[in-house]
């Protein structure tokens, strides 16, 4: 979301932009992957439209009832609205995937690129904390983290942060790498242009490609991971749905033969999103690059 | 060769080191008495708070954090790990048992996920743009966004509660032959390998592709090389070399995943023992697993390296990696 909305704020400018929002458009993945998209966010934006129930209120004389006209995806084992669950539970695992992967994409913007045009000991720093960070099982991380930080959407949202960065800023950091060489930073140089105003203003727009590829990865990442979390009993308190927390329910044999309606709709809508966010990603790398794999 | 593993190896020291003093520092922070986790509880009850304060000095659970840590790091290596809070089994004895479990099991799906991976993404390459690269491709797509435990519920679901080819859940070894506590492996190692293998069979895809277009396999085409030997000689052995590196990046996901599938299908391994040790606050426990998973992590990778650098000379010589983007 946040790339088409940089991109449509960018054609007014130039037409290097505008020329790449005409290429995806054409892109048939891209296009799929933004309808997929944009229809699943504005149906989370707009539930209560949608749902006349609460996702929150419990009904004991309406427990585990199978889809019907009235309950589209049926009720749970406290009689709450699955369908009105599924619709909000989306707007925080949306949230929270795409604020973990927007929040990791700067850190990791911000540090590739001071790494990447300054190199020396900060580098050499970062990369080996960055190789650290990667080589723990990302899951492992979140599991500790969370732990001492304790349950919390906030706190997800941070750990996400803190282990998301490396990509991007590995990415970041070898464009710089190689664009510092590049004559227009020595024309820059040449104005008497400040450094960090060299490495964000002029470095940096060169990279944003490839980063908004990344935060497409980043996203449906996430998305999968707070979802295993939830899962687990171990990512958002159980009270706030979202896609994973509806989907505990299925940690039984029982609920798993007996009300699929449980843990089907939110399985569906996680699938969904996340191959409409990859697909909209592996369109704009079309686009962007082609050349690269 | 050799230099280059040695120094490969050399360079795990430091960085375990790190890693496990992270670890003890979640440790020192975690709630409770460190000295209650380093003696058999049934011993413990019957000592008086003098004991236990003269046990602390003699254990020197009074000396600077650092001497702490590698003492701790000592005892770890020795395999004296300390003793679950919760209850009271030798932390050691409890890793020996689901340690080995959870490797199998991880080991099972890196492998299924490489065969299947591999193959489908060798014939869509090969195929490109016809019916079965367009099949497996939109497969490939819908695999890497599924949730791995979305998948072993459905595997569950379907083939050990409906059709009952496998047992639903658990995991045992005792009075079983290999064949059948196998039986037990199969579902969980299938879920977890396949979103690795659709990753894999995307990339393999690609990176073959890739290689297609290069200037030496028209080269090898042009000198009447049948064709059979250019796909393996050329251009697979070619498409390695990214491949191993989606591998080396996708591993420790793998690892982490381990933990959410034992749990949908009560696979007595580590990762289910780890979440059973999270909800029992029993942080002893949680963190020397967690140490120990992501050793076994940091050892793969390395693993892979070197099968990397066997691969490619120009790895070990330090220079650029083609198309380790």
């Amino acid at each position: 979301m946040a790339t088409v909305l940089a991109s449509k704020q960018k054609v007014k400018k130039s037409s290097l932009a505008k020329r790449n929002l005409q290429k995806l458009l054409n892109n048939k993945l891209a296009v799929f992957g933004l309808i997929v998209v944009t229809a699943m966010i504005l149906a989370c934006i707009a539930a209560p439209l949608l749902t006349p129930y609460d996702p929150m209120k419990i009904s004991l004389s309406e427990r585990d009832l199978e889809p019907s006209s009235n309950h589209l995806f049926g009720t749970d084992k406290l009689g709450r609205d699955v369908f009105a669950r599924t619709l909000y539970g989306g707007r925080m695992s949306i949230l929270i995937g795409l604020s973990g992967a927007i929040g990791g994409m700067l850190l990791g913007v911000i540090f590739g690129s001071l790494c990447g045009f300054f190199g020396g000991t900060l580098d050499a720093i970062f990369v080996k904390i960055a190789e650290l960070v990667s080589v723990v099982p990302q899951l492992l991380l979140v599991l500790v983290l969370s732990t001492f930080l304790g349950a919390g959407v906030q706190n997800l949202i941070y750990v996400f942060m803190f282990t998301g960065w490396v990509a991007t800023f590995r990415l970041v950091r070898g464009r710089f790498f190689s664009l510092r060489e590049e004559s227009f930073v020595e024309a820059c140089r040449a104005f008497g242009i400040g450094n960090l105003s060299i490495a964000f203003k002029h470095i940096l727009p060169n990279c944003l490609g490839p980063v908004a590829v990344q935060l497409t990865l980043n996203t449906a990442g996430f998305i999968l991971q707070e979802a295993a979390l939830s899962f687990i009993g171990l990512g958002v308190p159980s009270g706030v749905p979202t896609w994973g927390n509806i989907m505990n329910a299925a940690k039984e044999i029982i609920v798993i033969t007996q009300s699929p309606w449980l843990w089907i709709p939110p399985g569906i809508a996680i699938a969904l999103f996340v191959l409409g966010v990859n697909s909209l990603g592996d369109g704009m790398r079309d686009v962007l690059d082609p050349s690269q794999l | 060769m050799l230099k280059y593993f040695v120094s490969r190896i050399l360079l795990l020291i430091p960085m375990l080191l790190v890693i496990g003093l992270v670890v003890f520092i979640g440790l020192e922070l975690a709630p409770g008495d460190p000295i209650t986790a380093m003696i058999p509880p049934d011993q413990l009850s019957s000592m008086t708070l003098e004991d236990i304060e003269a046990m602390r000095e003699s254990l020197g659970l009074n000396d600077p954090m650092l001497v702490r840590y590698f003492r701790w790091l000592f005892n770890l290596i020795k395999g004296d790990m300390g003793y679950s809070v919760v209850t009271g089994t030798p932390i050691a004895s409890i890793i020996q048992n689901l340690l080995p479990a959870t490797i199998k099991l991880t080991f099972a799906a890196l492998i299924i996920s490489t065969i299947i991976g591999l193959l489908f993404g060798i014939v869509s390459a090969i195929k490109s743009n016809t019916f079965i690269d367009y099949i497996s491709s939109v497969l490939g797509v819908i695999g890497i966004s599924m949730p791995e435990f979305f998948i072993g519920i459905l595997a569950l679901l379907i083939f050990a509660i409906r059709l009952k080819w496998f047992p639903a859940q658990g995991r045992t070894d005792v009075g079983l032959n290999a064949l059948q506590s196998l039986k037990y492996l199969v579902l969980p190692a299938c879920s977890l390998g396949m979103v690795l293998a659709a990753a894999l069979m995307r990339y393999t895809r690609n990176a073959m592709l890739d290689v297609l277009n290069k200037d030496y396999v028209k080269t090898a085409r042009a000198k009447g090389l049948p064709e059979w030997k250019v796909y393996y000689k050329h251009v697979f052995r070619n498409s390695l070399m990214p491949i191993s590196v989606l591998l080396l990046l996708r591993l420790p996901m793998l690892i982490g995943g381990s933990v959410v599938i034992e749990q949908v299908f009560g696979y007595a391994g580590v990762g289910s023992r780890l979440l059973a040790a999270i909800n029992g606050s029993d942080y002893q426990l949680v963190l020397v697993i967690i140490l120990l998973l992501s050793t076994v992590s940091l050892l793969a990778s390395v693993l892979i390296d070197m099968f990397t650098a066997l691969l490619d000379p120009r790895v070990r010589l330090g220079g650029d990696i083609g198309g380790a983007k």
